[in-house]
């Protein structure tokens, strides 16, 4: 409790007592430290947070943290939250999962999110790989990589999801990376803050099917900071044009920040109610619209 | 390694003293999160170190608070969690599934030595006389604390020569 009497949180105010059970040297770990961090600057209590995560290593995370936490379908993850947010908007809702969780099986689902503007802050953990199920190919796979499901090389070009969602017109875009936790922390805060559909692509090395130049230490050679570039957030087409280097190098922070965004679905929504509800029949009479008289 | 929205120009005793505290918070749970690893991945040797270095984190930890305590009672604190990281904490990246004492203590001693080199590096802008004395201190701690890691490193028998990829799934047709 501070001295003005409101309640301060601390990053372990939102860590649970489960043990992660990531592979030793897994990203994800800290990237939940991360996303404790950005919480406890965001400050909104454990109990007014939903975390809704879809399968896979990284989709494990809801439960490392002390918010209300659905580990739900594969690609499901942000269907779910939206209901969620629907249901009960004064809910700072979340959403995570993998690169294969988000662009493989749910793909179909960022588009209508971002189109609605959804309030949603979506986390992705890219790891290239499907790592819980021991290393298949996965839709931000680079072309060549040799798996198990690929042992000539993978004919495919991978998925961009920076561009990806960029052209869908996401209002915030951020990528970060466990090489820089203060930055990733102040990245999620600020895709917490914006109000509308934010996502944040973590470049997360996947320690035990990651390839040796996806790991800290290749990432650190290909890292350049967006706010050293000099780069707007503000300039969409100067964000979609860094997003083009995803797979070589390794911009972080804010590549696109909507400067005036638009109305959340959220928002639209109630405007709608509070226009027709002064025609809407009391609930007592609702019946009475399906009931010839 | 990180330090955000420090001046250290104008950094206080207190605030010196609450940054160092934090310090040896941040390196005690990543020990403890390491220690938890270790055990869950069957690495009982390695969790052991880990468990140790909780309990010199934790140590150093007290040690100090009970200096701030005498000095400074329970004045607020303005230096955050969030503005630190990885000062003296290993890296996330450190642990790995069948590390054996060795690489532990290794990854112990990389810690001690970039912790050293924080205050190393944060000596010069330092301007109050009384946090420079304490930096001084926590940077020969540093030294005395890798002094002793290399002590049990010499106890130890040389490692086996597997490797930690001997213990990796490599991709299998399916």
């Amino acid at each position: 409790m501070s001295a003005t009497g409101t309640c301060e949180y601390q990053p372990k105010d939102y860590k649970s007592d489960l043990k992660p059970i990531w592979c030793p040297g897994c990203g994800d770990f800290s990237v939940v430290q991360g996303i404790y961090r950005a919480l406890a600057a965001v400050g909104r209590p454990p109990h007014e947070i939903a975390f809704v995560s879809g399968i896979g290593c990284s989709s494990r995370i809801p439960g490392y943290t002390t918010a209300y936490g659905f580990n739900s379908v594969h690609g499901r993850s942000l269907p779910i939250a939206q209901g969620i947010k629907m249901a009960n908007p004064d809910l700072l809702v979340l959403a995570a999962g993998g690169d294969g969780d988000g662009f493989s099986i749910g793909g179909g689902h960022i588009a209508h999110l971002i189109r609605r503007n959804m309030d949603i802050t979506y986390i992705v953990m890219d790891n290239q790989i499907y790592g819980l199920t021991k290393g298949q190919l996965s839709p931000t796979s680079q072309k060549g990589r040799v798996t198990c499901t690929s042992r000539f090389g993978s004919l495919e070009e991978p998925v961009n999801p920076l561009l990806y969602v960029l052209a869908y017109g996401a209002g915030f875009v951020a990528q970060a990376s466990p090489t820089d936790l203060v930055g990733m922390a102040a990245v999620i805060e600020e895709a917490i803050r914006y109000p509308g559909f934010a996502f944040v692509n973590i470049q997360s090395p996947c320690v035990t099917y990651g390839e040796e130049g996806q790991q800290i230490k290749g990432l650190k050679a290909i890292s350049e900071s967006l706010s050293a570039l000099g780069h707007n957030p503000a300039d969409r087409l100067a964000a979609m044009d860094l997003a083009q280097h995803y797979g070589s190098k390794m911009h972080l922070g804010v590549f696109y920040r909507n400067p005036e965004p638009p109305p959340t679905y959220g928002d639209l929504v109630k405007e709608r109610q509070a226009l027709l509800s002064k025609d809407a029949l009391p609930k007592e009479r609702i019946l009475d619209l399906f009931i010839k008289k | 390694m990180a330090i955000q929205g420090i001046d250290f120009a104008k950094l206080s005793l207190k605030d010196a003293l609450d940054l160092a505290i934090l310090i040896e918070d941040e390196a005690q749970e990543r020990y403890e999160d390491f220690a938890s690893q270790m055990e869950q991945h069957r690495t009982p040797e390695a969790a052991r170190f880990f468990r140790y270095m909780v309990e010199n984190e934790a140590k150093h930890g007290r040690e100090l608070s009970s200096r701030r305590l005498q000095l400074f009672g329970d004045a607020p604190r303005s230096v955050t969690p969030s503005m630190i990281f990885d000062i003296e904490a290993p890296d996330f990246d450190a642990a790995r599934a069948f590390m054996t004492p060795r690489m532990a203590m290794e990854a112990a001693l990389a810690s001690e030595v970039k912790a050293h080199a924080f205050f190393v590096s944060a000596l010069p802008a330092l301007q109050d006389l009384e946090v420079r004395a304490l930096f001084e201190e926590l940077r020969d701690e540093e030294i005395e604390h890798q002094h002793l890691v290399k002590i049990e490193l010499a106890k130890l028998p040389p490692d086996s020569r597997l490797s930690e990829e001997d213990f990796v799934d490599e991709p299998a047709p399916q």
